[in-house]
């Protein structure tokens, strides 16, 4: 049949040069049109131009040819014996089935009778005859077999299988072989021939239908009538398909309901695909669009409270690395400074060979209060700072008053940080904790002598106050250093007076003031020095 | 030190008194003053001293921090 059709179309196709197009469409083509072959057919089935073809004519038979020669090779045998039964006349064997399937009994199933096969047979021929003997052959054998037995009728499973047989009767055996055939020969030559077809353009699909020849002369006709047409009536699902995807697309990536009115404004047939899906997805859509709420709110708090924490972070760090890098024998120091001692028995028994298990037990508590004291000192020093900044300080009492100077201070520490031997080099945050530590000096100092002028049953802080409390400390240190200098306590009586101190430490003018009231200053000096204690005075001032 | 003031007298008088609640006799505060600079010394001593031990150079704030309170607690009535 192939065959036969191609001289017919090679002609006119030869311009085109796309033979294979052309033996892809004469195998689509139904039997009963075509035309006899006017070209011989060899001996292998192959046509012979006809006389009448033109050389281009020749030369696609040659390629056409060529290409089945290579399409058909030996290792695809089945399909090989496919064509040649597909190259076997047609008429011949559809007219040798109808013969055939007269005479032939069908497969008997377990549930026909024998009787029906010949019923069947001869009536297959015309579709209605045997809907109505069918129909009735089964009733009479079906009383003729309730005789014999039942149980053979009861599986209904054999009569689709008969139903079928009586429809299709007719077409089957020649039907699945064409089909077959057509349907492979498509694949086949799919795989190289459609290409050239679409590239050649409209010419491929002019044999399609006839009726739009018209059309593919005028390109936005064509382009026109097929999107319309075929927009409206075979692809409408297309734009529906394509919202739906829009749709799912924007539920699924971002679930907040503005989008989904957003959609909705848009466009109005989308709108409803756009409804549809989240009244579908609705629990799904709440269980995403929560978390979502949910978390963005959770990022916030952390923001707020990271920066506080950050800001301690790094003084902790810096402490703990002081520590480690300072040592076990510094931290076992510092522990027995916690305890009270002075810094020179600390220095003079505390060596550096220490038994290091205790000293280890004692970081580990040590560290932990140090960095509790860093924590409410940062505090602390923040609020000094901040208070500083804004030059008002306010004492428990609500009086406000000013800080010391820093300049003044820092003589001061340098001055001292000399005598003691530090080359007077204080770095501008240890002068901050200096400065922090006098702040904490003074209001200490304050409360105390409030406390003594109070005791004394005054309402003014006299040099007396002062010096009962200078004399406390001299008690305090001179305990500390007794056991040292027991012997040496009275001898250094005399200059570990307060006015001793006052005129190692002070300048001129201000012991000129404290010498110009004579009679207190005198009982002061009298109380001071009367009493029993400073050995230590004089070693704290002097070292 | 000569043409210079070693210490804003008014100042330290008014810190003491807003800590105190309580009027400073005319010369306390240089006493007052007196107590201060024995407890900056301290301070200063031992706060070179923890920098010499930790190996620092000069006074940093962690050896002064670290002795704020010891001297603070020496210096109490």
């Amino acid at each position: 049949m192939a065959r036969e059709s191609r001289p017919l179309d090679a002609t006119p196709r030869a311009a085109s040069a796309d033979p294979v197009s052309n033996f892809r469409r004469s195998l689509l083509q139904t039997p009963g049109s075509q035309r006899r072959p006017q070209g011989g057919l060899s001996a292998s089935g192959r046509k012979i131009a006809p006389p009448t073809a033109t050389p281009h004519a020749r030369a696609a038979f040659r390629t056409i040819d060529s290409r089945r020669a290579a399409i058909f090779t030996p290792h695809r045998a089945r399909r090989k014996s496919v064509r040649e039964a597909r190259d076997s006349p047609r008429d011949l064997l559809l007219g040798l089935g109808r013969v055939l399937a007269k005479k032939t009994e069908p497969i008997v199933t377990s549930s026909s009778s024998p009787g029906d096969t010949p019923n069947h047979n001869p009536n297959r021929s015309d579709d209605d005859d045997d809907s109505h003997q069918t129909t009735l052959g089964p009733l009479h054998m079906s009383y003729d077999d309730d005789d014999d037995a039942d149980i053979p009728k009861r599986p209904r499973l054999s009569l689709p299988i008969d139903r079928e047989d009586d429809s299709g009767s007719d077409d089957l055996v020649p039907h699945r072989s064409v089909l077959l055939d057509n349907e492979d020969n498509f694949t086949m030559q799919s795989v190289e021939m459609p290409r050239r077809a679409y590239s050649e353009g409209p010419g491929g699909r002019l044999s399609m239908n006839s009726t739009r020849m018209s059309d593919f002369f005028n390109t936005n006709d064509m382009l026109h009538s097929e999107d319309f047409g075929r927009e409206s009536g075979m692809f409408p699902p297309i734009n529906v398909m394509e919202e739906e995807e829009e749709g799912t697309f924007s539920m699924a990536d971002i679930m907040s309901p503005e989008r989904l009115e957003d959609g909705r404004r848009e466009t109005g047939h989308e709108s409803d695909f756009g409804i549809h899906v989240p009244v579908d997805m609705d629990d799904q859509t709440s269980f995403v669009i929560n978390p979502e709420v949910q978390s963005s709110p959770a990022r916030q708090p952390p923001d707020l409270d990271e920066p506080e924490y950050n800001d301690f972070a790094p003084m902790e760090d810096a402490r703990s690395d002081s520590y480690d890098g300072g040592g076990m024998d510094n931290d076992g120091v510092d522990n027995f400074g916690d305890f009270g001692d002075l810094p020179d028995m600390d220095m003079d028994d505390e060596d550096p060979d220490n038994a290091p298990n205790e000293t280890t037990r004692m970081t580990a508590g040590n560290v932990t209060e140090t960095e509790v004291l860093t924590h409410a000192q940062r505090a602390e020093l923040r609020a000094a700072a901040a208070a500083r900044k804004k030059r008002i300080n306010i004492s428990k009492h609500g009086i406000e008053y000013p800080s010391l100077p820093a300049a003044m201070v820092k003589r001061l520490a340098q001055n001292f940080a000399k005598t003691s031997g530090a080359k007077g080099r204080i770095a501008p945050d240890a002068m901050n904790a200096i400065m922090q530590a006098s702040e904490w000096f003074f209001e200490q100092l304050g409360e105390d002598l409030e406390a003594y002028s109070k005791h004394a049953g005054r309402n003014t802080i006299n040099e007396s106050d002062v010096i009962t409390l200078m004399r406390r400390y001299v008690l305090a240190s001179a305990f500390v250093y007794c056991t040292i200098y027991v012997t040496g306590q009275r001898q250094i009586n005399s200059q570990t007076t307060p006015f001793a101190l006052a005129s190692r430490h002070l300048p001129r003018e201000l012991l000129q003031d404290l010498r110009m009231p004579p009679p207190v200053l005198s009982k002061k000096r009298r109380k001071a020095s009367g009493g029993a204690v400073p050995a230590g005075e004089e070693d704290v001032s002097v070292t | 030190m000569p043409g210079q003031k070693l210490y804003p007298r008014a100042t330290v008088k008014k810190i003491v008194k807003a800590h105190s609640n309580c009027s400073v006799s005319k010369n306390a505060d240089v006493m007052i003053f007196l107590d201060y600079m024995l407890f900056m010394q301290n301070l200063v001593k031992e706060a070179s001293i923890e920098a010499k031990k930790g190996g620092e150079r000069g006074i940093t704030a962690r050896s002064v921090k670290k002795v704020t309170a010891d001297s603070l607690a020496k210096f109490k009535g």
